[in-house]
Order: structure tokens, then C-alpha cells, then sequence
């Protein structure tokens, strides 16, 4: 399974990168929305787990174009921050499938991918 | 002749002027320049020894993916710091077991002792990062040092130590409120009290002294804290309270008897009423809407003789709510049609003012 994970800060998009490849995924990693679009149209990841707020697009802007591109069967995991919940209203709006609080364990993030693995599978 | 020569010296101290402004913005430049091109050097180093420990959540992955790079870099103590931000921005992005493993890091690289160094620096800039650094980190370790802090003389230096020792001990943690000298800004205690807000103390005796304290703000503060917590075990000590010289005490207690009344909290609130300022005044007026009963009207019409039109309103606005006929006592009223009842009455009943 490929998974493009869409986050700013550096360290926890490692973090993520590192875990889910110990997990066996295939993982791809933009720093930007910009980015992480391109990713999406050139390698059709399988799950997207995606940041809010990042340059040059939001995080809500890549599920509202991902939804409506096609795209509409890919699941997407929205990672927000606390109080943000009507920004994760919105996501939900848009189509996102799910949303993990930072602060968030690894481990956590782990099992949700994990449950998402077994739904394609 | 004497003219040009005063020009021209004047034309040669602005020109050095110039020049030292400029060799100074240059300077700046540079250095930030190296600094934010450090940073960018560091990152890397720095993210995978972070990357190591939260990812497989054990100290010793992040250890054993040290470099030569991130060793020879703790000997400076620009990218200590550093190591020390990002440590801190990875503890508050995750949860679990990482966050104790990053702590566990921070010990073993002895960067405590870089926060607790900076405990001690002349500017209180650099003291108050290293409070908020040994707060995160949870070094509970430092509390006396942090504690006599809370006290210091710069506010955001108190801030950020009060605001440690509660992230510390929870409401233990409040002692300092024993012995601080200075004013508690509004916004702090808001602050604290957030913090606060899914603390359950075992036992409430200490507000007891708060509320009788030297500082008004810590009188404040506890009656806050009585107040989030429901603690009617305080009610006559806040209930003294109201006797207090200060406005902002005074209110304070009002809103806790507001929210906790009991029988004799009307006959508390106007002891003194008749000395009390406008505001104090509409704030017993205000709150008899929650706690009045129809044992209460006769105060409020009274209230509506009252020189003030603020007072009468608001009165009038109480009166509303609790008298049985409700805004029809309107129609009873001896002055009903006459200024400025007649005009209150109205707005009352059309609900434009309540």
C-alpha cells in the first residue's frame, strides 16, 4: 500500500515516514500542498494522510481537490491540532474520511493506517 | 570661509554616519545569515536522532542514529539550543510513550543544565526561556529554584515560573500564591486557571489564607479558583470578601455568590450597599435575576427611585423577571407614565433592554 503523507513540520513528517515504513507501507512525503498535489496526480497514492495548515495549500484544499478529481475513493486522514474542530467540520464536509488531535502517538496513527490497509485489502 | 568649514564637517560626520550604519546592518545581516544557515546545517542531525526516538519510541534508537555530525554540534551551545527548541516542539506534537523518551533524551544529553544555566542570566528574556524549557520538559527536579522565581521582579519571568509550577504539581503547585508580592495580571490567571481547569484538588484549605491575602490579586485569583470549583466549603470567607476596599474583589466575590447562593447571600450582598459604587450596585442588581426571589421586589422598587437611570433599568430588569405579574407590574407602577420610567418600561417590554 503507498501512503503520501502531507506535513510542514520536518520532524513529524520523518516521524510519520519512519513509522509507516517500519509498518511495511510504501510512503511518499511532501513538505507543501503544492507538492503533495503533484504526488497525488503522479503516483495515485492508495491513503493520504494530510496536515492542515501548510504552504501554499491547505490541507483542506487537498481534500477538496482530491474529492473532486476522481479521487473520491481514497481515503484521506486529516492531522489537526487542538481547536481546531471546526476546521476538521470542515474537512469532514469536503469528504475526508478521518482526523487524528496532534498531540497524537505514533502508535495510534500506526493502528488507524493499519485499519485502513485492511479495508483495501 | 568659516561657513564651508563648518559644512564640510558637518558633510564628513554624516558621511561616517552613514557608513557606520551601514557596516552595522551589514554586520546584522551576515549573522543572521550564518545563524539561520546553521540551523538548516542542524536540522538534519538534529531531526534524526528526534525521528529515532519518537518513531520507534525507545531512547536507544534516537541514540544509536547519533552522528559524528550531532556529536561534535553538542559542543556548541547554539545548536544545544537548538536541539533543545526542537525537542520541546516534538513533545508538544505527540503523545504516549515518545514524550516521556524525549524527556528521557533531554536528561541524557544534560541539556537541563543548559535551561537551568539560563535560570541565572541577567536578562529576563533568557531566564524566562529557561523556565518555559525545564516546564516542558517536566524537570521537576528545579522546582526550589522555579519557585523563588515566581516571585522575580519582571512579569513574564513570574508568569512563566507560576505557569511551570502548576504544569508541575497541579494545585500544589499554587504555594507561590503564599508568598508573591506582585500583581497577578487578569490574563495570566486566566492562564493558570486553564491549566487548572481537569486538576482535582483532595482539599480546599488553603484558600483560606488566599483569600486573605496582603496581594488583591491573589484574593482575586482564589475567589476565581473557589468559583471554578464549585467550593461552597469558602462561602463566608468569600462572602467577608464583599468588605473589602477593593472593586475588583468585591466583584469577584458577587459573581461567586451569584453562582452559589445560599440563604443568607442577598442580606451578604447589601450590608453595605448603600455605600457601594454604581457598578457594585448593578452587578446585586443583576445577579438577584438568578438568585432574587419575590422576597426581593420590594429592594428592587425601591431601586427604581434611584437618582442613577442605570440603576432603575436595571431594576426595572430584575423586577421583570421575578415579580408574578411579570413586565404587567409595569402597568402598576405609581411614575409608569412619567420620565424616564416611561421610556425604561418600554424597552424593557419590547425587550430591547433586559
Amino acid at each position: 500500500m503507498t501512503v503520501l503523507v502531507a506535513e510542514d513540520d520536518m520532524i513529524m513528517l520523518k516521524t510519520i515516514e519512519v513509522r509507516l515504513k517500519k509498518d511495511g507501507y510504501h510512503v511518499i512525503t511532501a513538505q507543501d500542498g503544492k507538492e503533495a498535489l503533484k504526488q497525488i496526480e503522479l503516483q495515485s497514492p492508495d491513503l493520504i494522510i494530510t496536515d492542515i495548515m501548510m504552504p501554499f495549500l491547505s490541507g483542506l484544499e487537498i481534500v477538496g481537490a482530491v474529492k473532486n478529481k476522481g479521487g473520491k475513493d481514497t481515503p484521506i486522514i486529516v492531522l489537526s491540532t487542538m481547536g481546531q474542530e471546526n476546521v476538521v467540520l470542515e474537512a469532514f464536509k469536503l469528504g475526508a474520511d478521518d482526523f487524528i488531535t496532534k498531540p497524537f502517538s505514533p502508535k495510534e496513527l500506526s493502528m488507524r493506517v493499519q485499519r485502513y490497509a485492511q479495508k483495501l485489502d | 570661509m568659516r561657513d564651508f568649514y563648518l559644512f564640510t564637517v558637518i558633510i564628513y560626520s554624516l558621511l561616517i554616519l552613514l557608513f557606520l550604519l551601514f557596516v552595522l546592518i551589514l554586520y546584522f545581516a551576515i549573522h543572521r545569515e550564518e545563524s539561520d544557515l546553521d540551523k538548516i546545517a542542524w536540522q538534519h542531525s538534529v531531526a534524526v536522532v528526534i525521528v529515532g526516538v519518537v518513531a520507534s519510541e525507545e531512547v536507544e534508537d534516537g541514540l544509536e542514529a547519533m552522528t559524528y555530525e550531532f556529536e561534535k554540534g553538542l559542543d556548541k551551545a547554539g545548536y544545544r539550543n537548538y536541539m533543545i527548541d526542537e525537542l520541546i516542539k516534538a513533545k508538544a506534537a505527540f503523545s504516549g510513550s515518545s514524550t516521556s523518551h524525549l524527556k528521557s533524551l533531554y536528561g541524557r544529553l544534560n541539556l537541563d543544565i543548559d535551561s537551568f544555566r539560563k535560570l541565572h542570566s541577567l536578562k529576563w528574556h533568557i531566564k524566562a526561556k529557561g523556565i518555559r524549557e525545564l516546564g516542558a520538559m517536566e524537570q521537576t527536579r528545579y522546582r526550589k529554584e522555579i519557585f523563588w522565581l515566581a516571585n522575580d521582579k519582571h512579569e513574564l519571568v513570574r508568569n512563566e515560573a507560576q505557569g511551570a509550577m502548576v504544569s508541575f504539581f497541579g494545585w500544589s503547585g499554587l504555594s507561590f500564591l503564599d508568598v508573591i508580592e506582585h500583581q497577578m495580571s487578569q490574563w495570566h490567571q486566566v492562564q493558570l486557571l486553564d491549566k487548572l481547569k481537569y486538576v482535582k484538588p483532595d482539599t480546599f484549605e488553603e484558600l483560606i489564607p488566599w483569600l486573605e491575602s496582603s496581594n488583591v490579586s491573589v484574593i482575586v485569583f482564589a475567589i476565581k479558583l473557589a468559583t471554578l470549583y464549585n467550593c461552597h466549603d469558602v462561602y463566608q470567607n468569600v462572602a467577608k470578601c464583599l468588605q473589602s476596599s477593593n472593586n475588583q474583589v468585591k466583584l469577584c466575590a458577587l459573581e461567586y455568590l451569584r453562582l452559589m447562593p445560599q440563604a443568607d447571600t442577598f442580606d451578604q450582598m447589601i450590608s453595605n450597599y448603600y455605600a457601594e459604587s454604581t457598578v457594585y450596585k448593578l452587578a446585586v442588581i443583576s445577579s438577584l435575576k438568578d438568585i432574587g426571589s419575590e422576597n426581593e421586589i420590594t429592594f428592587l422598587v425601591n431601586e427604581l427611585n434611584d437618582p442613577n437611570n442605570d440603576i432603575k433599568a436595571a431594576a426595572a430588569g430584575s423586577i421583570s423577571v421575578l415579580h408574578p405579574l411579570g413586565n404587567g407590574f409595569f402597568k402598576t407602577y405609581l411614575f409608569a407614565t412619567a420620565h424616564p420610567w416611561k421610556e425604561i418600561f418600554f424597552q424593557i417590554t419590547n425587550k430591547h433592554i433586559a
